[in-house]
């Protein structure tokens, strides 16, 4: 990267809670599921928007999963005003699983059951037209870029677990190649829905889901009066889903995050990654402190779990006792994706 | 001179009564339009059943060519499976070429949405308070292809698995945008030195009964009383709203060096790109144009041209009032002068608008008018009732060689994005 990017604030919503602290307390019991008792699950209330960023309407209207994203981008709103940037060197990235059909469908499946006589067109006939949008993934970027200004570049990403990744790399370069200043990066868990579910035929191997979101406040310059400064100083990514080179392909990408700085993995302070996937363990056996996750704490939370896991680096990176180091993030979606994230946790030089 | 310089190498397309670009291309060119009654929406009773749709027959056809039991798999990954082929086959590639190369897939797509079959279907799997019994839904025996295990990024991952794809996989959700914003993506991680081969492009199957009505109830689809290959009219004074239609392409590119170390052909290269974020208001675009204006003067800045070397835009042009109107204003104010020296054209006067895909058809279709100098008519366009009259829009195909195109997509939420392209 040919400009330093920086870390300047972050917002998770979680069953943990709301506080990027919330994650490093005691883990509570996933809780069998409204839908499927045999199942549990991390479920969370749909969070109340604050009314002074964003329509009434919107409330009403958008999923649950946009309405967590929402909640989490309008925290950022006062560190993104403090940055004094104009809205067009702000940009907009965003994570949105989609992993269920829109809620206009579920609502149809619903007015078929209690009306089966009718015919679709005449159940659909007041369908309220703000659900149009929910058709379409932009709708929730676009309440994001509303309320908070931000009319620089913009990108949506739904590759599942791994579409955090993706709009994390897409904000580091846009704000790398200066078309940006700085950018939010927002994201949201699946809902927990059947929908979910049906793509895990194989119970053994389904994760304990959770419901939550994540945003992340980057920009090239550190946040105003920081003490600490978490700098973004490498990413990287690969794909495999054939078993035999998947290793070879984690392996690279990790390499290749540490090489930016010159590391190996021995020069990272912290690890985080999903201690119960065996390739990345294997890949990470000569690390010889813990590796960290917060998978205990929120359930696997898809699309949002890497930025949850980035806020809460930030977190600990920003505590008065904090020393500075890299943390090394390592993601690996069951899809075959790859990551590698490094950040370099500072402490800035007061100035007379 | 662009620290690496991108070029297109193949393309492959399905549009409503075509299978291939060649056909859609030779159908615009002789003014036929692809839009008609779709027998599903004149069943169910729909105001307007106007639509551009992929028919059985051409879905058997596509089916054929599948590499297996295509009844199993989404109709989204048969036919990205069947675009990305004929695209490999232009570019001279295999799968393998992706496999032994810094390689990227780079798809747009919006969600998934369930037809009324779907529907009926799930309906009688929930029980009395509502409750969707997963057991029943997962015994039934279309449960492998059951609604709402389908995923947005579905082709993406199916394509990818296909071809070997190693380094980077992304699954772009920019509504209208999403396939332009596909191929911007691809060419900037070939042109920051990412990758040195990409697939790049959109796969949208949206003319179905819940988009019609989503969008029906937002005023955005057309409701005139027109034959139905008549309904899409673009910056016409009488245009209604859009068509909705569906289709996918994609595009082969590659970085110069790749792709003349293969000694590849190339059909035409990406000079350019910008997106842009407006969110001015949910459904249209700041009235002015400005926003688009400022796109689609980053695109050009990106490509290191001047505003006059523009020969000729492929337009968003969806035919509701406000995008034209927007996007005509833009036109002007960018090019002034200029104008004079260009000609316009609008694809969705023949096509519809098929969302996601509509970008990836358009920039395949605007590398064709480069490759061929061709420059295609704009369907219902009547140029002595024009209301934008300095936009030299075309009412019969000319035979015109051009430089360098530029393709416009600007979706819903305020997402713009421009493409320069460039001939080879």
């Amino acid at each position: 990267m040919n400009r330093a990017i920086y870390l300047n604030a972050a917002a998770v919503l979680n069953v943990a809670g709301s506080e990027c602290t919330d994650l490093l307390g005691t883990p509570c019991a996933a809780q069998p599921l409204a839908f499927d008792a045999q199942r549990q699950a991390f479920a969370l209330p749909t969070p109340r928007l604050a009314s002074d960023l964003f329509d009434r309407k919107i409330q009403r209207s958008v999923e649950p999963q946009g309405l967590r994203l929402l909640h989490c981008a309008a925290r950022l709103a006062p560190a993104l005003s403090a940055l004094q940037l104009p809205a067009s060197r702000i940009a907009l990235t965003a994570a949105i699983p989609e992993v269920d059909a829109p809620s206009p469908c579920w609502d149809a499946v619903q007015a078929i059951i209690e009306q089966p006589q009718k015919q679709l067109s005449q159940l659909l006939a007041n369908t309220p037209p703000l659900h149009a949008l929910t058709l379409l993934n932009s709708s929730v970027m676009a309440y994001v870029a509303e309320a908070l200004n931000c009319h620089g570049p913009m990108g949506g990403f739904c590759s599942q677990d791994n579409a955090g990744l993706d709009a994390l790399i897409e904000a580091c370069q846009q704000i790398g190649e200066r078309h940006a200043d700085a950018a939010l990066v927002v994201s949201s868990s699946p809902n927990l829905t059947p929908a979910l579910y049906l793509r895990e035929p194989d119970l053994a191997s389904e994760p304990i889901f959770g419901e939550g979101a994540a945003a992340l406040l980057l920009a090239s310059t550190p946040a105003p009066g920081a003490v600490h400064a978490v700098r973004i100083a490498g990413f990287a990514r690969g794909y495999s889903t054939d078993p035999q080179r998947s290793v070879a392909v984690g392996r690279r990408v990790i390499d290749q995050v540490l090489s930016v700085e010159k590391l190996r993995v021995g020069d990272v302070e912290h690890i985080v990654g999903n201690c119960a996937d065996g390739q990345v363990m294997k890949l990470l056996e000569a690390f010889p402190r813990e590796i960290r996750s917060t998978r205990a704490m929120t359930g696997e939370l898809g699309a949002s779990g890497l930025l949850t896991e980035v806020a809460l680096t930030l977190h600990m990176s920003c505590e008065v006792a904090a020393t500075p180091g890299y943390t090394l993030l390592v993601s690996h979606t069951r899809a075959g994706h790859w990551g590698a994230l490094l950040l370099a946790s500072e402490t800035m030089e007061k100035h007379a | 001179m662009r620290a690496r310089e991108v070029y297109v190498s193949g393309f492959g397309l399905v549009a409503p009564m075509a299978l291939d670009a060649a056909t859609l291309f030779e159908r615009i060119c002789r003014k036929q339009s692809c839009v008609r009654e779709h027998p599903r929406f004149k069943a169910l009773g729909f105001n307007n059943s106007a639509a551009g749709f992929i028919d059985d027959t051409q879905w058997q056809r596509i089916a054929a060519g599948f590499g297996g039991n295509a009844a199993l798999h989404p109709r989204q990954s048969v036919l990205a499976e069947y675009v990305a082929r004929q695209a490999l086959e232009r570019a001279g590639l295999t799968p393998a070429d992706f496999a032994h190369s810094r390689s990227g897939l780079f798809l747009g797509a919006n969600k998934y949405c369930a037809d009324s079959h779907d529907l009926q279907r799930l309906s009688r799997c929930m029980d009395e308070a509502g409750r969707v019994d997963l057991d029943r839904l997962l015994d039934s025996p279309a449960a492998s292809s059951a609604t709402f295990t389908r995923r947005v990024d579905q082709q993406t991952q199916h394509l990818a698995d296909r071809l070997g794809i190693r380094d980077h996989i992304s699954t772009h959700s920019d509504a209208c945008a999403a396939g332009t914003m596909a191929i911007g993506s691809a060419y900037r991680a070939i042109e920051r030195g990412e990758i040195d081969l990409a697939i790049c492009g959109a796969v949208e199957l949206m003319a179905n009964e819940l988009p019609y009505y989503m969008f029906n109830s937002l005023g955005a689809l057309c409701q005139a009383d027109l034959p139905a290959s008549e309904q899409s009219r673009p910056f016409m004074p009488d245009r209604s709203g859009f068509v909705l239609s569906e289709g996918s392409a994609m595009v082969i590119l590659e970085s110069a060096e790749h792709a003349q170390r293969r000694k590849a052909a190339p059909l035409g290269r990406v000079l350019g790109y910008a997106n842009v974020c407006e969110a001015q208001k949910m459904t249209s675009s700041s009235r002015d144009g400005s926003k688009y204006e400022e796109c689609m003067e980053a695109a050009i800045e990106d490509a290191g041209l001047l505003r006059s070397a523009v020969q000729h835009v492929n337009t968003h042009g969806t035919s509701t009032q406000a995008n034209d109107s927007c996007e005509a204003l833009a036109l002007q104010r960018l090019f002034g002068g200029c104008q004079d020296f260009m000609t316009f054209t609008a694809n969705k006067s023949a096509i519809g608008h098929s969302l996601a895909g509509s970008g990836a058809i358009e920039a395949v279709l605007s590398l064709m008018s480069l490759r061929d100098g061709v420059l295609l008519p704009t369907l219902n366009y009547d140029p002595e009732r024009a209301e934008y009259p300095s936009l030299k829009f075309l009412s019969e195909p000319v035979r015109q060689p051009i430089s360098v195109v530029m393709s416009n997509s600007f979706g819903f939420g305020g997402i713009n994005s421009s493409l320069v392209l460039g001939r080879a």
